[in-house]
């Protein structure tokens, strides 16, 4: 048998007894599933269809302001309680806050979003609010940052010439400012009633302007105390000559002693002479001009008598003029028109009147007011004022403008057909108010500045619009229109109303009824403080971030962050899944969606 | 100093001198007064620990695991229904490399509703990665808490120290209780290189994708061999702290014998009487009581049974449709084998039924007088 | 602007990071960030199955920059407790201990845990965030889901047929120190309410709602929309209940008809004629109950 191979026993080795050392297996993953990094490694921005992006669109009242105020920067900042800066911002573009806070016709506030919730911010009393307080505060006017070479003439001191005097002058330019009349202001002076915009407060307003080197040369009518030939030396005229002239009634009687159309009037009223208009005075109009007549004549003394050919939903004027006529127990009668002014003796006697119907509307789109055959009757009256209209008078200007029947034919920019002249304000085919005008006033400074550097003047005009609806920003002008704000408005509909709580409008004070009609003090006193800050505070502040913190806290991804200036929040793209939960939860439409491309 | 105690009452007290810190139990018999025991311990103050009276023993575990990832010595106790209650969170437990030491009163599970000894209970669980340690008396129980935690600290692996239910549990030997001053010197603080706090935050289990979660089971897998070295050696600088050591194995009378006899539990302590007997009548048997079931200690299995003749594998357990969970384990250790005995598989003890010394010493003669087994595992005390 | 206002906020105190995988527009990342902005660094979080679970990271990286563990389904009030009591052992008395868990883990599977450490008045906060069914694995109906919804679950032959499961009432009948619900879309409420139970001893329990996008069916956008329009509908009213019977009303809601809020949402698109009425008379009959309890 063969014998087995016997294996050797190897000894087996015995551990050391007192080895304490731990034994750690080989290897480089920690012994159980532990996390060591952030997820920042993933960027889920890969997974984005929808791209939120935070473009500052732009708030209707900036849109809808005809002088291009950037109004909502005026209304964040008094929010703030910032009303120096607010005023920085309003007088950027309009160097009449007071003035227009006291009578302008508010489109911006018809164009405010928060019009749909509850009742539109307060702005135009804020206007008023933030131009006194910085007057008190003894805020003025900067000088320009440089001197340019160049002298341009304009010709009108209403709010078109004051403006663009104003922006000309901002931008370094010499101006000179003819105005006709004894006094500057235009219409601002000799058209509204102080009861409305106190002559201290005009006064003061055009003084900051003429306090940056303005020369003014009044009692100096173009083409009569200055030939146009010696506007030729300047490097660019502006025509903002306004619409002076009254339409007549076209009804006999008309040139008697004791009519006059409600221009003249209001013009000797605002220059403190004496009028007579004996007990009771009639007046035909439906419009501003005659509001401010028919409750300038109560003022005298008189008893006024509003005579209007359509009805009062027709009128023309503003609603505030119109039910502050009524407060003031100023008799209306409508749907009656003129056909004869009787005198006696030299004085009005009787204002025979026809009875209207309305009929289909004309070519402007209104009711045709057609007489009623046979239905005529007499009021007694002493006097009549004749406020059915203006127009301008462009008999000063040269034959080689080229001039159309009522208004002077300007182009996109403000030019006229002559080189070097521009036009704007009531003198041109556009709405007849201070606010128009201002904005006309620095339409036409941008576009001398453009021409006078050599840029295309309509070009850059197009860059400094707010909006649609012809509102031009001279921030953005100055700034080659890349302020960073996009040019969509924000509707309504894009914002968040679930943060905010429904406040009604703090009223602003007012002279009592009775203290009202004693004399011509201002009636409304506007906004205490508290009551401004509130409704500064109502601003929805629409299309532009004011750090509310919602994106920053709402989005899942923790993609919204600080920007380095702190001044605002920014995206990171990396992360962003588009979700667009701060589209949704931004109050104020600040971030909308772009579609990714 | 010696003390009679229950095997419940030595592991209360091996609980208490390991410094333990969070403790959660549900009662479940036969571990009950485990529970009992060691809430008075805390509510006197012997013990300063949090005592947390959890609603159910999957909540048990899920309790001391957190508190373990948090830093925290844990201990937990259950039994049978209880383990099975808490299965996945053994799973758990082992996965996040805890060092949880839990006590498991071995108890039948139902159905049939049974509240005594079996093993079915803890080796129904053997694939969860905890490492199990059966013990035979209630000495060995107290200082098999007291390694456990050791082990398990250092190998970062849970570990299930086994009591049989009833026969070890309730019954009472004398126990040399350890001083508290040695057990301190023997294991110091747990300090965990990764644990839950502010100062270094991690996010625990997080998930593990297929290219990762494999390597992490490879570790476990290393280190769970790695607990073979460790083992061996906490149990020998036990015996030189403390006098006493167990080893992998209780051999007794191998070397000779024509048929050994492997057991887990306290059955062994019967079978080592009827070794005795069978030896002075000359008939050469030997006993190996396998006290390291995970990992299942193959080289040491292999080396001191390779030679034997005949083995004949007492199961207190039966997985239904394959046979005695130890007698697979061995036959798998053994496969590879130069030399394998011939395996003889016994099944008794179910539900708590007595393993008497008849049983054992048929369970000899039987062996001896077959030459090889017939296939099946053959169950003893079937009432037919 | 000129400085005067207050400056946009950095990401400082902000304790998860981007990248993370939640959908688009998931309300449960604000939930959460509002939860560890309010308590700050010094906080453990438990965390479980689910959606937050699911989005907790893949190894090595995580979105949670505070310490957190993730334990399975059922467990996520049982590991609070084990927290809690390893810091309390430890002497720890700064550290936060919360558990987070979404509506399966609350409601149903993990109601159990919860219930034990509400009764045993374990000291954490427990945050459910409720997105109203099983999200995470395919929107599923819980017992959260609201009378009347579609989920995949309950399709629309068999649309879900019970009403919700008064969540709250359940944990305030556990004598727990504060139960309250609370917002994403009232932030400052929601702060308030995390701090201060912060500062209370015991078990707390604030329960928030948690739109779902994939899940409601509705535009990512709307998830804050819809959280406000739930609380202004009184189907999620906002309130605080202390020691299980003190109740006061955190906002008093608009009333906006339940219609405005079911609209938006895909789910309720199967509702037939007269289910909307019938859940206004549900939600109404809710508040009647809920305002007897807050003047009892």
């Amino acid at each position: 048998m063969k014998k087995k191979p016997v294996k050797k026993k190897t000894a087996l080795k015995k551990p050391a007894v007192r080895s304490k050392k731990p034994v750690q297996p080989k290897t480089s993953l920690p012994p159980m599933s532990l996390s060591f990094d952030g997820t920042l490694a993933t960027k889920t921005g890969t997974w984005r269809y929808l791209t939120p992006a935070y473009l500052n669109k732009l708030a209707p009242c900036n849109e809808g302001c005809p002088a291009g105020e950037d109004v909502e920067a005026a209304m964040v900042l008094s929010g703030q309680e910032d009303y120096i800066g607010a005023w920085e911002k309003i007088t950027q573009e309009n160097p009449l806050p007071r003035v227009c806070g006291r009578v302008c016709f508010h489109p911006c506030e018809a164009a405010c979003n928060r019009k749909e919730y509850d009742e539109p911010t307060a702005i135009n009393s804020l206007e008023r609010f933030v131009g006194d307080f910085a007057f008190q505060a003894g805020k003025r006017f900067s000088p320009p940052a440089e001197k340019k070479n160049e002298k341009v003439a304009v010709v009108g001191s209403g709010p078109a010439g004051l403006s663009c005097a104003y922006h000309l002058a901002s931008l370094g330019y010499g101006v000179t400012l003819f105005e006709a009349l004894p006094r500057l202001g235009g219409m601002l002076r000799y058209g509204i009633p102080a009861y409305r915009l106190p002559k201290d407060v005009l006064d003061q307003e055009i003084d900051q302007i003429l306090a940056l080197g303005v020369e003014p040369r009044t009692n100096c009518r173009v083409g009569k105390d200055v030939k146009w030939e010696q506007l030729k030396k300047y490097d660019a005229v502006f025509v903002a000559a306004g619409a002076w002239r009254s339409l007549p009634l076209r009804v006999p009687g008309e040139e008697s002693a004791g009519v006059m159309s409600g221009v003249t009037f209001l013009k000797k009223v605002n220059s403190g002479e004496p009028v007579d208009l004996g007990e009771r005075v009639a007046i035909i109009g439906g419009g501003n001009t005659a509001m401010d007549a028919a409750r300038s004549a109560l003022r005298l003394g008189a008893k006024p008598l509003l005579i209007y050919r359509r009805t009062k939903e027709e009128m023309p004027a503003w609603e505030e003029e119109i039910s502050e006529a009524e407060e003031e127990k100023i008799d209306f009668i409508f749907l009656t028109s003129p056909v004869n002014i009787l005198s006696e003796n030299g004085k009005v006697k009787e204002i025979e009147c026809i009875r209207n119907l309305l009929g289909p509307p004309g070519k402007d789109g209104r009711r045709e007011p057609r007489p009623i055959e046979n239905s005529n009757f007499a009021l007694p009256v002493d006097s009549v004022i004749s406020a059915i209209g203006e127009a301008p008078d462009l008999s000063f200007l040269p034959p080689e403008f080229q001039k159309s029947k009522d208004t002077l034919p300007v182009d996109e920019a403000g030019a006229t057909s002559l080189e070097r002249v521009f036009a704007g304000g009531d003198v041109v085919a556009q709405p007849r108010t201070v606010s128009y005008a201002i904005g006309s006033g620095k339409k036409a400074a941008m576009a001398i500045d453009a021409t006078l550097r050599g840029r295309n003047a309509a070009e850059a005009i197009r860059l400094a619009r707010w909006g649609e609806k012809g509102s031009l920003s001279m921030a953005r002008y100055r700034s080659g229109g890349g302020d960073g704000i996009a040019r969509e408005v924000v509707r309504f509909t894009e914002l968040n109303t679930a943060y905010f709580p429904r406040q009604a409008r703090k009223p602003g004070e007012k002279l009592s009824s009775k203290e009202r009609t004693k004399g011509f003090s201002e009636i409304n006193r506007g906004l205490p403080p508290a009551a401004a800050l509130f409704e500064a505070k109502r601003c929805f502040n629409c299309g532009v971030c004011n750090l509310c913190d919602n994106c920053f806290f709402f989005c899942p991804d923790l993609a919204i962050s600080a920007r380095p200036d702190r001044q605002g929040y920014e995206i990171n793209y990396d992360y962003c899944k588009g979700c667009c939960i701060c589209v949704e939860e931004c109050p104020r439409g600040a971030i909308s969606v772009e579609v990714k491309k | 100093m010696k003390k009679l105690l229950t095997g419940n009452s030595a592991i209360s007290l091996g609980v208490m001198l390991c410094r333990a810190e969070v403790i959660s139990a549900y009662p479940i018999t036969p571990q009950t007064t485990i529970v009992e025991e060691l809430s008075e311990i805390v509510a006197d103050g012997r013990l300063k620990a949090r005592f947390i009276r959890v609603e159910s023993e999957h909540s048990a575990l899920a309790c001391v695991a957190a508190a373990s990832a948090a830093g925290a010595r844990v201990f937990t106790a259950t039994s049978s229904h209880g383990l099975a209650y808490m299965h996945e969170m053994l799973h758990w437990t082992s996965g996040t490399r805890l060092p949880v030491v839990m006590v498991n009163a071995n108890r039948a599970i139902g159905s049939p509703w049974n509240i005594w000894c079996d093993h079915s209970d803890s080796l129904s669980q053997r694939d969860t990665g905890w490492i199990q340690l059966y013990c035979q008396s209630a000495q060995e129980a107290l200082d098999t808490v007291i390694q456990a935690f050791k082990i398990a600290e250092e190998v970062l692996l849970p570990v299930m120290v086994l009591e049989d239910g009833f026969f070890l549990s309730h019954t009472s030997d004398v126990v040399d209780v350890p001083e508290q001053k040695a057990v301190d010197s023997f294991l110091p603080p747990f300090k965990p290189r990764f644990k839950l706090s502010p100062e270094e935050p991690h996010t625990f289990n997080i998930m593990a994708d297929p290219s990762m979660f494999i390597n992490f089971k490879h570790d476990a897998q290393q280190a769970m061999n790695q607990a073979k070295k460790v083992i061996g050696r906490v149990d020998r600088e036990f015996k030189t702290h403390f006098g006493r050591g167990y080893g992998y194995t209780g051999n007794v009378r191998l070397t000779d014998a024509d048929v050994v006899l492997l057991t887990m539990g306290t059955a062994a302590s019967t079978a080592l009487e009827v070794v005795d007997a069978f030896r002075k009548q000359g008939k050469k048997v030997g006993l190996c009581r396998l006290r390291m079931f995970r990992p299942f200690p193959s080289e040491e299995v292999g080396r001191v049974l390779g030679k034997a003749k005949k083995v004949a594998v007492l199961d207190r357990d039966n997985s239904l449709g394959a046979g005695g969970i130890v007698a697979q384990e061995l036959k798998a250790a053994l496969y590879g084998a130069v030399q394998k005995p011939r395996i003889f598989e016994f099944i008794a003890g179910l539900g708590g039924r007595d393993i008497t010394p008849q049983d054992i010493g048929e369970i000899f003669n039987y062996t001896k007088s077959h030459s090889s087994p017939n296939g099946a595992p053959i169950w003893m005390g079937i009432k037919k | 602007m000129n400085g005067i206002e207050p400056q946009a906020k950095e990401l400082l105190d902000e304790y998860l990071h981007s990248g993370h995988g939640a959908c688009p527009g998931c309300a449960m990342p604000v939930v959460l960030r509002t939860v560890f902005h309010a308590l700050g660094g010094k906080t453990i979080a438990a965390i479980t199955a689910g959606c937050f679970g699911t989005i907790s990271g893949t190894y090595p990286a995580s979105p949670i920059k505070i310490p957190a563990y993730n334990t399975p389904f059922p467990s996520a009030g049982a590991a609070g407790s084990g927290i809690r009591a390893a810091l309390d052992a430890k002497g720890d008395t700064e550290t936060t201990v919360v558990a987070v868990a979404g509506d399966g883990g609350t409601f149903d599977i993990g109601i159990q845990a919860i219930s034990g450490a509400a009764e045993r008045n374990d000291d954490y906060i427990f945050i459910c965030y409720d997105n109203e069914a099983y999200m995470n694995t395919g929107i599923q109906r819980s017992s959260a889901t609201p009378w009347g919804a579609w989920t995949t679950t309950t399709p629309p032959s068999e649309l879900k047929a019970q009403p919700k499961k008064d969540i709250v009432q359940i944990m305030a009948a556990h004598h727990a120190p504060y139960v309250a619900t609370a917002s994403v879309a009232y932030p400052d409420d929601f702060v308030r309410k995390i701090r201060k139970a912060k500062e209370t001893r015991g078990f707390k329990f604030i329960y928030t709602f948690s739109p779902c996008p994939v899940g409601w069916r509705f535009p990512s956008e709307m998830s804050i929309r819809l959280a406000r329009l739930a609380v202004q509908t009184k189907i999620f009213p906002l309130y605080e209940v202390e020691d299980g019977e003190r109740y006061t009303l955190s906002v008093e809601p608009e009333g906006i008809p339940v219609s405005e809020y079911l609209r938006p949402q895909g789910r309720f698109n199967f509702l037939r004629e007269g289910d909307r009425e019938r859940i206004q008379e549900n939600v109404d009959r809710e508040w009647e109950r809920l305002m007897r309890r807050m003047n009892a």
